[in-house]
């Protein structure tokens, strides 16, 4: 007799017929949503199902399947598995995927379209410079300071939601509140009443008195602040923060952000957590970096010390008239004020123009150094590999040392510098005039001490230049011309 | 009678095998522990499918070292 087919089969198609039966019933049932939950269960009843079915032919003596579960069978799981984490990824609020623009197609099937709303204006009477707190909310926030003594509160609302009903419900049970409770000023999005079936997005445009201080809280979007006189703090799961003109001090907190921008700040600037691109330009008060930024740390005209510090990385400096980039791998610094004292892994510096000297400890990395300007301060330069480069003007006063343990030294100095090699190293020593230690030390590179004018291409200092800036501007003459 | 007993235990391991990983995977859903956190249990298993496979074969497939065979 020739064995019976399995039963599984045909029950899973069943399985898949009753589900899309039921979507085509009602529609508004979002099928993709428990699917997207509940797939695992549909491979435990299947594999309990197939169990049965081999135990109950083995207790009646039936022909028993070589293998539980086909080979084909066995592709379907693994394409169920597939399917069902990326819907269930797909569907975490928040998540990159939902994020992202799949075209229009896409988005309607799995996530349901776009509704949007006006979000009414509400106003509310306040002191010259109220608290305001945001509470938590996903979209963008625009908050300026103004003369009147009033918050205003407007904006619009984006409702992701398969069919309208639910979008305008959702949009219902998610008004944007302003309370005012003594001095504090609280805006509430209420995004949380919306529920599973839909995702609000309320962006807001905000106006205060320009003497408030700022406290909000985000999930998704970008913050944009300008013009506040008082403190101003950020804390955001995944925003681009943008600050102009703000009186207090910032503290801006992220879990995942492409740029915090601060701009013109008379306070401190405590930037942390995680994140791509800072940017600090025009700080008054001293500048706190700690966290993990993978891309651009960019300083600029900062009056007070700077600190960053990550995993691999501590960067001290007393102040930055100039700018400061620090890049995964790279330190640029041009005209800074020192002490700059840098501990670094793997990182290849570059410092023009520094007063007040410096002290760089690096695991790997090439250091240049083109001080500039004069007096010299003490300098320290160690790495553990990497080649460095001194250029020192040439009236400087100075005592210097210089080993490598395994490499050359190119003294294009002169005289004053003696040379003497020793195994596979070298060192370099000599003095001009009575001045600061500059210490150069490399595990393994060469090492080459010159004057800062001799083997630079002519180029003639603009008018009006001061005497240090025409020498920086000799060393490095292609940043000159686009500086 | 054994080879029947064998041929169970060999048809069952697909089943059992499919309903861990839809508790794994399930497991992952609720939030409690990620599949990267639990997949070697499915090593266990499968470990413990053999085991019982060779349990189940036939008793004495080779011959005593006296010669004859019983």
């Amino acid at each position: 007799m020739r064995p019976r087919g399995s039963v599984t089969g045909p029950i899973v198609i069943i399985a898949i017929g009753i589900i899309f039966l039921v979507h085509a019933i009602q529609p508004g049932m979002r099928i993709v949503d428990y699917i997207g939950l509940y797939w695992p269960y549909v491979l435990i009843a299947w594999g309990v199902l197939a169990f049965l079915e081999v135990t109950v032919r083995f207790v009646r003596g039936a022909a028993i399947p070589v293998n539980g579960i086909s080979g084909g069978a066995w592709f379907a799981i693994v394409l169920i598995c597939l399917a069902g984490v990326s819907l269930f990824e797909l569907q975490k609020p928040g998540h990159w995927w939902s994020n992202m623009d799949w075209g229009h197609g896409f988005n309607e099937a799995f996530l349901g379209e776009d509704h949007a709303y006006t979000v009414e204006t509400v106003q509310k009477t306040t002191g010259a410079a109220p608290h305001i707190v945001i509470e938590s909310f996903r979209g963008d926030a625009k908050i300026s300071g103004g003369d009147a003594k009033e918050v205003s509160v407007s904006g619009q609302k984006s409702v992701k939601s398969v069919d309208l009903r639910e979008a305008d419900r959702a949009n219902q049970q998610t008004p944007v509140e302003v309370l005012v409770d003594g001095n504090t000023v609280t805006i509430r999005c209420h995004q949380d009443r919306s529920g599973s079936r839909a995702l609000v997005t309320t962006d807001l445009e905000i106006s205060v008195p320009r003497g408030a201080s700022l406290e909000a809280t985000g999930t998704y979007g970008d913050f944009d602040v300008s013009s506040l006189t008082g403190n101003v703090t950020v804390s955001s799961a995944n925003a681009g923060v943008h600050l102009d003109d703000i009186g207090g001090n910032v503290t801006v907190d992220t879990r995942h952000s492409d740029i915090v921008r601060c701009t013109n700040v008379k306070g401190t600037v405590d930037l942390r957590g995680h994140g791509t691109d800072i940017e600090v330009t025009n700080a008054n008060g001293e500048v706190t970096i700690s966290g993990d930024y993978s891309g651009t740390v960019a300083l600029r005209e900062l009056a007070k010390p700077v600190r960053v510090e990550n995993l691999h990385t501590i960067l001290s400096i007393e102040r930055v008239p100039g700018e400061v980039r620090l890049d995964r791998g790279s330190l640029t610094a041009e005209n800074v004020i020192g002490p700059v004292k840098l501990t670094a892994r793997s990182t290849d510096v570059n410092i023009d123009g520094v007063q007040n000297g410096l002290d760089l400890t690096l695991d790997r990395g090439d250091i240049d150094l083109r001080p500039g300007h004069l007096p010299l301060g003490n300098m320290v330069a160690h790495t553990r590999s990497g080649n460095i480069e001194l250029a020192l003007p040439e009236t400087a006063t100075f005592q210097l040392t210089a080993t490598t343990d395994h490499g050359d030294i190119d003294n294009e100095y002169g005289d004053g510098l003696k040379e003497q090699s020793s195994g596979k190293g070298a060192r370099l020593e000599g003095s001009a005039g009575t001045g600061p230690d500059l210490n150069l030390m490399t595990g393994r590179g060469s090492i080459t001490v010159r004057k800062a004018s001799a083997s630079m291409p002519q180029a003639a200092p603009p008018a009006g230049a001061s005497p240090a800036r025409a020498v920086l501007l000799l060393a490095r003459p292609v940043i000159a011309a686009t500086h | 009678m054994n080879s029947r007993r064998a041929l169970y235990a060999q048809a069952i391991r697909g089943p059992v095998l499919l309903v861990t990983i839809g508790i794994l995977f399930a497991v992952q859903q609720a939030g409690m522990l990620p599949l990267s956190r639990t997949w070697p249990l499915l090593i266990i298993i499968v470990g413990l499918l053999k085991l019982v496979e060779r349990l189940a074969m036939p008793r004495a497939p080779y011959p005593p070292p006296g010669g004859q065979a019983q």
